[in-house]
């Protein structure tokens, strides 16, 4: 079967777990600028600012989650945003009924993401390659039929949320950090499982899942752990988004577009590497905030962003970190693996 | 008589979705492709439908003979400038998977901006008649559009079972590689089965047209539901699909009658799940390894 072989990679490279700490001054000097950037009150739009950085923190996390399984494990989710908005719904849930305040609210709606991460992983794992794939979109129509129709959280037309109690020009301020927080778990989530035992073996599935089970790997609990790990921030990000709008809608966390950036960004920028998911991010919402400020509409940005995917698989499959890597071209900087 | 009543009408939307189902099956069996643009494929015949009815005049079932051929024309343009390029790939299928994920997000905002997001329908002067047989009550523009799809079924049987390329099509569903050294002309069978495919869609298309209101992002519920009819059905097998479509037409026409019409998607993919509990290969797949 074609989709049983994987992209050859060097077995020594499987192999090497030990990190290389050289050319990690640059990465770190981002990350630090990046904790500044709240501090520069003088710049106008202030806030935009702060909101791109949201955003685009959140892209971050998002779509290192979506690698654990799409690209360690090579089972391409494009329903992850099920958790996303999961996320976001139980802690407005917690917020409007218990007034847990989201920020506390967002860890225990990563581990109920996490909980339903197990659950999905333990229907959709039962099959692989394309009916895998399938029925990941079948989750995602699931749960926004069950969204749209569920009047305890406002059905189509969602629910509010109280603002937060703060001045305008901080209002941004705490989400921007939470962001951050998130964005910098998942990487570190997603390095610690790329050098771990679990993270060997999900490539070795990802390589070929019938000589993995034949080694003697438990392949389905394995499976389903990353499945379940990729959730948990997805789920944490989406309860601090939907604060940070102050408004949840099923057609701002459900839509399948969402589902197609994390794939999108990921792919670009290299699937299965660490670094690939976080540069992918940053090149598509960059490019997103342009797209968006030239043309408006949605959708274009709905052509470009297909455009795009089809340019980038038919010609660079695997992403700006694989193809600089083959050709030994990668920078150390880059080279979170 | 109203069990009865639900089950016809869900048996007649039924032989629509098997119709729909059967490109997709097709090009799955044949060339390994998920085309996730199947049903984006679907509401651009849609829209043609609806504009010729709207702006000309013309009868949906008088423009599926433009249709038809236009579609299958374009799918072997599709085919000729994507598919090749891949072939290779060591992840072929996940490929194709992704690939016609763009295609599908391009189509949608071309459609979208084109178009604009307003629900159409086409209304031909049958779309609100019925035949009244006894107590049944039998809706013109189902029954017509059931009738044909069958026609087109039995035209695909035909064309597989006695047609040389359909034989061709067959044995390449079979074994690529073995068809191969026989001497069948792979790269041309897929690229013809990727144009009857298409042309099914642009079939269930035109039909679509007057048969459901539709809009630009209405094709991800639609894909959804065929990608879980051929799932169901075994991922391939056309058999499997059309069995898979009329039992789960019939289902979900019974769970819109008694839930409400919103839940009815809801029973594919429920069925769906429950298949991947008890029988992950599907009604006619072939097993799994491991």
């Amino acid at each position: 079967m074609a989709d049983s072989t994987v992209i050859p990679k060097d077995k020594t490279e499987l192999l090497s777990t030990k990190p290389s700490r050289e050319g990690w001054w640059l990465p770190m000097l981002v990350l630090v600028m990046i904790a500044l950037v709240p501090f520069a009150r003088f710049v106008d739009a202030y806030n935009y600012v702060l909101q791109v950085g949201i955003a685009l923190l959140m892209w971050v996390t998002l779509t290192t989650s979506w690698n654990i399984l799409g690209g360690y494990t090579g089972y391409i989710s494009l329903g992850h945003n099920v958790f996303f908005g999961i996320g976001g719904y139980t802690a407005a849930l917690l917020f409007t009924h218990f007034g847990i305040s989201p920020f506390i609210g967002s860890v225990l709606a990563g581990f109920v993401a996490l909980l339903l991460g197990v659950l999905a992983g333990f229907i959709t794992l039962r099959t692989r390659g394309p009916a895998f794939i399938i029925s990941t979109i079948a989750l995602l129509l699931v749960t926004t039929l069950w969204f749209d129709n569920w009047e305890f959280v406002g059905g189509v037309n969602g629910m509010s949320l109280p603002l937060i109690p703060l001045p305008l020009s901080f209002v941004k301020v705490p989400f921007y950090y939470a962001m951050l927080v998130a964005a910098v778990g998942s990487i570190w989530l997603g390095y610690r499982i790329a050098h771990s035992k679990l993270g060997l073996a999900l490539r070795a599935i990802a390589q070929d899942e019938v000589k993995a089970e034949v080694a003697g790997i438990d392949t389905r609990r394995l499976k389903i752990t990353a499945f379940a790990l990729s959730a948990f921030f997805p789920g944490v990000v989406g309860a601090i988004w939907g604060y940070n709008l102050s408004y949840l809608r099923p057609l701002i966390f459900f839509t399948i577009a969402v589902a197609a950036q994390m794939v999108l960004m990921a792919i670009i920028g290299g699937r299965g590497s660490v670094a690939g998911p976080v540069i992918g991010a940053f090149l598509i919402v960059g490019l997103n905030e342009v797209s968006i400020s030239q043309f408006g509409g949605s959708e274009l940005n709905l052509v470009i962003t297909g455009l795009i995917l089809v340019v980038v698989l038919l010609f660079f499959p695997m992403g700006i970190v694989g193809s600089l890597r083959e050709a030994g071209r990668l920078p150390a900087s880059l080279d979170w693996d | 008589m109203a069990e009865l009543q639900v089950a016809i009408l869900g048996l007649l939307l039924g032989g629509v979705f098997a119709l729909m189902a059967s490109g997709l099956t097709l090009m799955f069996g044949v060339m390994r492709v998920v085309n996730l643009a199947h049903g984006a494929f679907i509401l651009l015949a849609a829209y043609a439908a609806f504009f010729a009815h709207d702006l000309f005049d013309i009868d949906p079932f008088i423009s599926l003979l433009v249709i038809i051929p236009a579609m299958f024309l374009l799918g072997v343009l599709v085919y000729a400038t994507l598919f090749p390029r891949i072939e290779s790939s060591p992840r072929y299928v996940e490929m194709t998977v992704l690939l016609t994920f763009g295609l599908a997000f391009v189509l949608e905002g071309l459609m979208g901006f084109a178009f604009t997001g307003i629900f159409r329908t086409a209304n031909p002067s049958y779309a609100t008649e019925a035949f009244l047989i006894g107590d049944l009550f039998i809706p013109k523009a189902q029954l017509f559009a059931s009738l044909l799809s069958v026609v087109l079924l039995v035209g695909l049987w035909a064309f597989l079972r006695f047609s040389r390329n359909g034989s061709g099509v067959r044995a390449t569903m079979q074994n690529r590689s073995a068809a191969q050294i026989v001497g069948v002309n792979v790269r041309r069978v897929s690229t013809i089965s990727f144009g009857i495919g298409m042309a099914l869609a642009g079939a269930s298309g035109t039909l679509l047209s007057f048969l459901f209101p539709f809009f630009p992002s209405r094709h991800w519920q639609w894909i959804a539901i065929l990608l879980a009819l051929i799932v169901l059905g075994g991922l391939g097998s056309l058999k499997g699909a059309i069995v898979g479509a009329l039992l789960l037409a019939v289902l979900s026409s019974f769970v819109s009658d008694i839930f409400g019409p919103v839940w009815a998607p809801m029973t594919f993919f429920l069925v769906l799940f429950l298949m991947l509990l008890i029988r992950p290969q599907g009604l006619f797949g072939k097993e799994l390894r491991v």
